[in-house]
Parts: structure tokens; sequence; C-alpha cells
């Protein structure tokens, strides 16, 4: 026996009391584990990028378009391979408006040799490219929208307002994660020939594949240097850091995220602290007789501490336990089929299972400082008293 | 005087006031209190409820300080010790018999009885050899396993005794120690007392309002509004 062990062994004195707290945190636990691997799982999608790209984009923001003449002039640059260009289309399904996923309009002569991950079966492909109001979409959103090759699909724009017709000309998979497939692809042309002169020939950014990934701050830095000159700036930088710009995008939704992980960390300090609490009020007689045998406040602190972080890690283990079966068993092939393009990787890592565990410990333990520094103060014949 | 004394005194209280203010009013529990107690004796206090007696026994066992006066205990002036000094000097001086036994559920007898020695350098078979010594002199050697819920008052408190002696300690505080029992069960713990005085040389001091257990104690001592009026 020993006065840590003492401590852990009044954290299942109260069963029910003791149950209900580990269930209520475990649940924290759970939710923490969730909103972290999102945030993981997000961060994931940048680092999944294909090394031997780089993209130019506005100096000033990723949504401020490039003139599409900037296309040639990098083309033109030595160490650039090939190059296509995109723009973010922001469509909807005009049957289902609520539904999200990712449009891009696309150079279909160049798209699919800067992307050669992206695996289209040649009919398809040949298809996709003759036809002007043609569509590539990913398995995964093939699925999940009920298409098939041959399927007429009706996009409502948002940044392009109207209703734009599509023919699903093929479905891609990938070799890699670096491109999702849960994405729509279709001819920038068939968008741009329909704008007004003051918006055409617009690009949101250039894509290029260079000769080797070594080389890729050096030909940015080349792109950047030619366009110093021109109205408009631009900003070379990898596919990663890219990802990460348009990320940015979702910043105040992550920043959301972590406020709502905070909360659920609070509340689990709450639930702590309110059930050990509640046992060491019960339990003040007895911590007066510990005193009267001998025992310091400090004793009577290590029993409380070492209670309080024995039922944090229960929880937290518990909450893990929980947690890593649901998503690595079966949540996760869920999110990564159907969000692939923004969770490429969907499942409690490590580091999120050692940051939970070790938070409840924490936690564990500081919900136990009030109630641990309390009963140390307590006069030992006030605290026999209670008994009485 | 007690009959076992051998002319030493073990506790010596001299002038010994205890008050404290509620509200406005100031209540003295203890009033100039004169007292000394041989070693090996073993005495009883009794007297009305608010006549100060569980205050006395916590002054002499250190779980309190007097407002004025002298309390020594077994050599220690204990009015200079601080509270850390105070938790050793009861560790190793005093044992403590409560009426409702205070005993952790959560430990079985023997880790009960262990626990005191939690505070010494004794290593892990040490106390356990110990406390199985203690619980056998208190006739519980067949339930060194069970818990508190599983025993009866009557052994709860034979565990409290085994606890309250396991450290050997020179006094042994007993503040109503059969409070809780029926006659047979108090009796028993009664007759308990008396063997660790006689036999063992324990001076106890008893707080009791039960007149057949304070029949038990060599000399007892009568309180009221804070004063002995023995």
């Amino acid at each position: 026996m020993t006065l840590i062990g003492l401590g852990a062994r009044n954290a299942f004195r109260n069963p029910f009391r003791t149950g209900l707290t580990v269930v209520g945190v475990a649940v924290a636990i759970l939710a923490f584990v969730l909103l972290r691997t999102v945030i993981t799982s997000w961060n994931i999608a940048s680092e999944v990028a294909a090394k031997d790209r780089i993209a130019t984009r506005h100096k000033l923001s990723f949504v401020v378009p490039l003139p599409k003449r900037y296309v040639d002039t990098i083309r033109e640059v030595k160490g650039v391979q090939a190059v296509t260009w995109a723009n973010w289309f922001g469509g909807k399904d005009a049957r289902n408006p609520d539904a999200f996923f990712a449009t891009m309009m696309v150079d279909a002569k160049t798209f699919l040799d800067v992307y050669d991950e992206m695996v289209v079966p040649p009919e398809q492909k040949a298809r996709w490219l003759e036809d002007r109001q043609g569509a590539l979409v990913g398995s995964s959103l093939a699925r999940q929208l009920n298409l098939k090759v041959g399927d007429r699909f009706t996009l409502t724009g948002t940044i392009f307002p109207g209703e734009w017709v599509l023919n699903i000309d093929g479905i891609y998979t990938a070799t890699r994660k670096s491109i999702d497939q849960s994405s729509l692809f279709f001819h920038w042309d068939y968008v741009n020939e329909s704008l007004p002169s003051d918006r055409r020939d617009n690009v949101g950014w250039v894509v290029s594949r260079i000769d080797e990934p070594g080389i890729g701050p050096d030909v940015s830095a080349a792109i950047d240097k030619i366009f110093d000159q021109y109205d408009q700036q631009t900003l070379t930088m990898s596919e990663r850091a890219l990802n990460l710009s348009f990320m940015g995008m979702f910043s105040a939704i992550i920043k959301a995220i972590d406020i709502v992980s905070i909360i659920i960390l609070l509340i689990l300090v709450m639930i702590l602290a309110n059930t050990i609490a509640m046992g060491v009020r019960e339990r003040t007689s007895e911590y007066g007789a510990l005193r009267a045998l001998g025992f310091m406040p400090s004793h009577i602190r290590i029993f409380i501490l070492g209670e309080s972080a024995t039922l944090g890690l229960v929880a937290g283990v518990a909450g893990v336990g929980l947690a890593v079966p649901l998503v690595n068993g079966g949540l996760s092939r869920f999110i990564e089929e159907n969000m692939g393009g923004m969770f490429p990787y969907f499942r409690v890592d490590t580091t999120t299972t050692l940051q939970a565990l070790g938070l409840a410990l924490v936690l564990g333990l500081a919900s136990g400082v009030v109630p641990a520094i309390q009963a140390g103060k307590l006069s030992v014949v006030n605290a026999l008293r209670r008994i009485e | 005087m007690s009959e076992a004394s051998n002319g030493q005194a073990i506790v010596e209280l001299k002038g010994v006031t205890k008050s404290y203010t509620r509200g406005k009013e100031e209540v003295h529990v203890l009033d100039n209190l004169d007292l000394d107690v041989m070693k090996g004796a073993f005495e009883a206090f009794m007297g009305p409820s608010g006549s100060g007696k569980s205050t006395l026994l916590n002054l002499i066992a250190g779980l309190d300080q007097a407002t004025s006066g002298q309390v020594k205990v077994a050599g220690q002036q204990l009015t200079q010790l601080s509270d850390g000094q105070l938790a050793k000097f009861r560790s190793s001086t005093l044992g403590f018999i409560f009426q409702q036994y205070n005993l952790l559920p959560v430990l079985n007898a023997l880790d009960n009885v262990e626990l005191p020695l939690l505070l010494t350098n004794l290593g892990s078979s040490e106390r356990k050899k110990r406390a199985q010594t203690a619980l056998r002199v208190v006739g519980l050697e067949d339930r060194m396993t069970h818990f508190p819920r599983q025993l009866s008052g009557g052994q709860e408190q034979r565990v409290a005794i085994a606890r309250a002696i396991v450290n050997d300690p020179q006094i042994i505080v007993a503040d109503e120690p059969t409070g809780d029992l029926d006659r047979k069960s108090a009796d028993e713990i009664l007759t308990l007392l008396g063997t660790l005085n006689k036999d063992f040389g324990k001076t106890i001091l008893m707080v009791t309002h039960d007149p057949l257990a304070a029949e038990r104690a060599t000399v007892v001592h009568k309180l009221d509004k804070g004063r002995l009026v023995r």
C-alpha cells in the first residue's frame, strides 16, 4: 500500500458516481479526439501534395485572378515541364444545393498531363477532351451523387452565376492521395467563353510540373521575378503551400473547432472537479482521522490529487478506447471516401492519442487542485467534528 | 492519581484555558484547568455535553492548541510545537480511537492497521508483520482481509484499536470508544482497553458518557463548564 495507491482506491469508492463521471469525461475525450482528428486530417491534405508541382497565384490573394497570358510566360521558364491552370468555380448541385463538393474549371488539354496521378479510362478521357461541356467526376463523388458516365448534371454557379449543364464524360480514380476523389473538373473554356469580356481570360492559379522536386524554390523565384515588373505580381509556391493557403480560407472553421475543443476540456474539468469535490466533502471526517494519526496536509493533498489523476486517466483511456476503434475502424473509410478532398487520411494518430491521454491526466490533476488545497487547510478538530 | 502510576506524570496541564468567539460572544470551553496524568494510568473524563471533555482530550492529543496555559505531554510542550511537529508527535506518541471508528472503507483490516506505519521508514514486509501482530492482540487474526463493511461494529472498533497500538504509542486517546456499540461489544472493547493498560502499560485517556465504561478506568474526572469538579 502506498499513499498514491490509497488515493487511487478512493477514486472507485462510489462506483456509480465514478462510472457516470468516467462516461461523461470519456465522451468529452471522444469529442476532443474527433475534433483534433479533423484538424490533423485537414493538415494532412496539405502534406500529401505532390513535390514536383508548384503553383502560381496572384501575390495579393488566392481569390484574385491572374491574366491567362501568364501561362505562356511560365511555360517558358527553365525547369518547367508542363503547365496547366484552373479556377475555383464554387458550383452547387442544382438538385441539392446543400451538398458541398469541390468544382473546378480546368484546362482540359493540359490538366491530366500535370496531374498524372489521376486515372481516367482512355475512352472516357478522349470523350472528355472532345466535349466542351464534359466533366470528370471523382469516384467518391460519383457514388455520393449517384452519377455515371453519360449522365447530364447541372451546376448552379455562385462565383459564375447561372445554370451550367455538364455531361459526365469520365469518372476518375487516383494513384496517390495528392488528388482527392470527391471533386468535379470541367472545361475552363466552357465558362470563359460565356463570360463578359471584362471577366474573360482570367485564371485562378497556374500549376507547373517541374523537372525535379529540388529545383522548386529556384523555379518559383524565377517565375515571380519575371512578374515583378508586371502590374499584377505573382506568388509561386509548392503545391503544399498552395493547399495550405487554400485551407486558410477555412481558418475560421479551424478556429471554431479549436474553441469547441477548449470548451470540451473545460466541461471535462468541471465534471471531474465536481466528482472530486463531492468525494472530498464526504470524506472530511476521514481526512480528520488521518491528520489525527499524524498524516500531514501534504499527505491529504497527495491522496486527493492521486484520486483525481486516476479518475482523469481512467476516463482518458476510456475515451481514447472509444474513439480509436470508432474512427479508425469505421468512420475513416466513410469520410475518406466521401470527403477525401478535405480529409484524405482520417485516422486518430499517435500524437492525438497521447495528447488526449496527457490532457485527461493533467486536467484530472488540475480538477483536484482546489479540493486538495481546501482539504489540506482543514483543522483536524473541525474535520473530525463532521462525524458528530 | 492512577493506581498504575509509577509516579511520573506523562500529561501535565497547568492553567489551561481554551476559548473561542461565537459572533461577539467569547465562549470559555476550558477554564484555568490543571491536570496531571501519571504514566500507565487509565483515566476517564465524564461530563455533560459542552463541558469541555472532548476539547480537553484534543489539547492533550495535540489536535488543538490551548488559548493559554501549558500542555506538556510525554515530555513535550505542545504549545511550542508547529503543526508539522505536532503531527510527528501524534504519530509517534499517541494512538487514537474514535467513536465512529474512522476506518477507511477502501482498505481491508490489515491495510487499515498498517496505515500509521506508512509514516515510518519501515519496509512493506515489516509494516505488514506489525499490523498482523496488532490484529492478533485484538483477536482479529482471522479477519485481516475483511473490509470494514464486512465487520460488526465491535470488530471495527477492535481494528481501530489495532491501528491505535500498531506503532506502540505511549498514550491511547479514546473519544467515546463504546458510544456506537451494544453492551456486549462495549464490554469487549473496554476489556481490551483494560488489557492494553495493564498488560502493555499503555496510558489510556478516555472520554465517555457511559458510567459502566468509566467504571473500568482507575480514575474518573468529571468536568462541568470547563472545570474539573471531581
